[in-house]
């Protein structure tokens, strides 16, 4: 382990002096084995041997200790082992031609594998890029939203590059503004914004190293896909600009080209998420022109005829008949009313501006209040109430409950004939309090379970009792704002069996 | 003459509207349009009531009746819409004798106007008070449904007689549990309240399950209705 630590302590610091030292503490240990073992050798494998470390050190930590190696090599060989022994000079002059091949051989064993260094490095650092690259997209196809991809994009080129990034998009009017960035600046607030939206505007690299607004702190770069630059990706480069722009513009141009391809699809998808909202409200607006036109001005004329009739023919109406026409206001208005609070109680829904006053209250309350309000027309069903004997209290709205009552008991009247039964059971199911409400109208055909609940629909069956088509999307809007569920149910013999699942806390 | 009832209401309709059918029913009538008009006919005027729109142009409902309860106490019956009921109970609370929530029916604010006025009226303090088939002895603490004794805990005796000496009136929660369980931690306190109306309308009701004499005024409190 220890000797793995320092090979490796050795590897790190090739600059260092380390390098030198292992290699002349190898020389030295080769030389000593071989005086102590090795003179039986012939010189020329002695001169072989010396050449063991050039090999290794140039290897290992290339050119410069392996020259050293094939110096000091040269230098104990003729110190050592060649004859005169232990003095430097050379009784045969052609063991000058040896030391000649052998710094040779080592020169050129130190070039080659100089080489193969290099290139092992170039093919790491295309792995870390390629890694990197893959890396981004998979981050970026994780995010949905522009911000974030964004924010991706730049921490990702700040961490691979090492450098400040700033991602610009194009503002209101000309302007670039800065949308996401990552790094330590030193000189903040630099970003040239004449130079970014040149860049923009031409989708070409400017700013230093590139030939363009050399004068610029930074490189920037178009996000372009092939239609149109989406932005510009800004590296805070300065003294590096060269080297960067020589060794990592593949890498930089691809950055960019992976994050416009990403600003595109979040692009489109938001393009096609509006359009299919506005085909949406424009099916709903249709719906609800159709369905208040209707519904408003049915009980406005009923209004409007029966004041019309009373004021101008006050001296031929008997008392009877002004009784009548004074009902048939009294009904439209209410009807009117209910029609009002609807529209009311969807818009907020929809407009997100439900708040929900939630209090602890109890079922048999609010199921109480929703009977006393429905009480006239309830006067001609038969109403059973089966309520679970303490039922703990909901965590609701009680006012909203409420209206969810109001208007499943005044559906289950509406479609059900006089003197029919309706049915009313709350118990409580794993921390779910269930409430249901069944009838023995007209109920609804299989498949349409889901429907009735959609804004505005009205069943065909359905189509000839008055209504807009909102009191049960309003009960699903409030329930599911809840956390709750409703769904309808065809009953095996006639009617509609409606259950609200609702948490308890 | 009946009593004298100040509108205040910016709406013309309305003020019509009740005027034409308040001066049926015997009252007089004063008018006004904005709230500080409003404030001013009550120091003038000194009507014997005050019905309040809470929408009015130029000041909020809750300031009007803040101005008024500065020097009077005057009852003042609120008109207020629905799916308001946080302001409803604000004004509530700080002093307002009721409220009708518009659309109403003539009949439903003519029965809050007379409650009003016969609490404003002190009406001697009666021994006993009758509310339909229940009898309340306050000097005897008995109570009494169809002639036959109704046991009560003390705290629902409390909460019956408060809500029978105000009957007809709607008590907010913050109301009802001030008056029967004094200064105590509010939150705790209305999860009592549900408790223990619940059981009042077990032993008071005729169908617990369908109130008709401790009615629940949703998100506001509780009315104890003393006729059908």
């Amino acid at each position: 382990m220890q000797i793995d630590r320092f090979l490796q302590a050795i590897s790190e610091s090739r600059r260092g002096w380390l390098p030198y030292l292992a290699t002349t503490v190898a020389i030295g240990a080769l030389t000593v084995l071989l005086l102590k073992v090795g003179l039986s050798f012939q010189l020329a494998n002695i001169a072989l041997l010396f050449l063991l470390p050039v090999l290794l050190s140039a290897a290992r930590w290339g050119f410069g200790p392996s020259i050293y190696a094939a110096a000091v090599g040269v230098a104990a060989f003729d110190y050592f082992f060649v004859p005169p022994i232990f003095s430097f000079s050379v009784s045969d002059l052609r063991y000058l031609i040896s030391f000649a091949v052998f710094l040779s051989v080592a020169i050129l064993t130190a070039t080659l594998a100089l080489r193969l260094r290099m290139q092992v490095n170039e093919l790491r650092m295309r792995e870390a890029d390629t890694a990197a690259l893959y890396d981004l997209s998979r981050q970026m196809t994780a995010r949905g939203d522009l911000t974030g991809v964004l924010e991706a994009i730049a921490t990702h080129v700040h961490g691979t590059l090492r450098l400040p990034v700033w991602i610009a998009l194009p503002a209101d009017g000309d302007s670039m503004s800065i949308r996401a960035r990552a790094g330590q600046s030193s000189h903040d607030g630099g970003v040239d914004e004449a130079v970014c939206r040149w860049v923009f505007v031409h989708g070409k690299m400017a700013g230093c190293g590139t030939g363009r607004f050399e004068h610029a702190d930074e490189i920037y770069v178009p996000l372009k896909t092939e239609d149109m630059a989406r932005g510009v990706l800004i590296l805070g480069a300065r003294d590096r600009a060269g080297a960067l722009l020589a060794e990592r513009l593949r890498l930089i141009e691809a950055f960019a080209g992976l994050a416009a391809v990403a600003m595109a699809r979040i692009q489109l998808e938001k393009e096609a998420h509006t359009a299919r909202l506005s085909s949406e409200s424009e099916r709903l607006r249709t719906a609800l022109l159709d369905s208040i036109s209707h519904e408003l001005r049915t009980p406005l004329a009923g209004i409007i005829g029966s004041v019309t009739g009373m004021i101008e023919n006050a001296s031929v109406l008997t008392d009877e008949d002004r009784r009548d026409l004074l009902f048939t206001i009294r009904d439209s208005a209410m009807r009117m009313n209910r029609l009002v609070t609807n529209l009311l109680g969807m818009v907020r829904l929809e407009s997100g501006m439900l708040s929900l006053h939630k209090r602890a209250c109890d079922v048999s309350d609010m199921l109480g209040v929703a009977l006393r309000q429905l009480q006239d027309s309830l006067q001609r069903r038969t109403v059973v109430v089966d309520l679970q004997r303490d039922l703990p209290p909901l965590q609701a709205d009680d006012v909203l409950i409420e209206q969810v009552l109001v208007n499943i008991l005044s559906n289950a009247v509406k479609y059900s004939a006089d003197g029919s039964r309706i049915e009313i059971r709350a118990g409580e199911r794993d921390g779910t309090a269930v409430l249901t409400v069944a009838d023995e109208g007209i109920g609804i055909l299989e498949g349409d379970e889901e429907r009735i609940f959609d804004k505005f629909y009205r069943a065909e069956a359905a189509k000839k009792i008055p209504g807009t088509g909102l009191g049960l999307a309003i009960c699903r809007g409030i329930v599911e704002a809840h956390g709750g569920v409703i769904t309808a149910e065809r009953r095996s013999t006639a009617g509609i069996r409606i259950v609200i699942q609702l948490p308890i806390d | 003459m009946g009593a004298k009832i100040l509108v205040v209401d910016d709406e013309l309709q309305i003020r019509k509207l009740l005027r034409v059918t308040l001066q049926a029913h015997g009252f007089t009538l004063l008018e006004r349009a904005t709230g500080s008009d409003g404030v001013v006919c009550v120091g003038m005027e000194r009507p014997d009531l005050v019905v309040l729109d809470l929408g009015l142009p130029d000041m909020d409902g809750t300031e009007v009746l803040r101005q008024i309860r500065e020097w009077s106490q005057v009852p003042v019956i609120v008109l207020s819409v629905r799916d308001n009921e946080d302001q409803t109970v604000a004004v509530l609370d700080s002093g307002a004798d009721d409220y009708i929530t518009k659309p109403f029916g003539m009949g439903e604010l003519v029965a809050r106007i007379r409650v009003a006025l016969r609490h404003a009226a002190h009406a001697a303090d009666e021994p006993v008070i009758v509310v339909r088939d229940v009898s309340i002895d306050l000097a005897r603490r008995l109570v009494e449904k169809d002639g036959r004794t109704i046991h009560l805990t003390p705290i629902e005796y409390d909460l019956l007689k408060v809500m029978a000496v105000n009957a007809g009136r709607v008590m907010t929660h913050h109301q009802l549990v001030r008056l029967v369980w004094g200064d105590q931690n509010y939150e705790a306190a209305a999860h009592y309240l549900r408790v223990y109306i619940g059981h009042l309308r077990k032993k008071v009701e005729n169908d617990p399950t369908r109130p008709t004499m401790i009615i629940t005024e949703p998100g506001v409190g509780y009315r104890l209705l003393d006729c059908f």
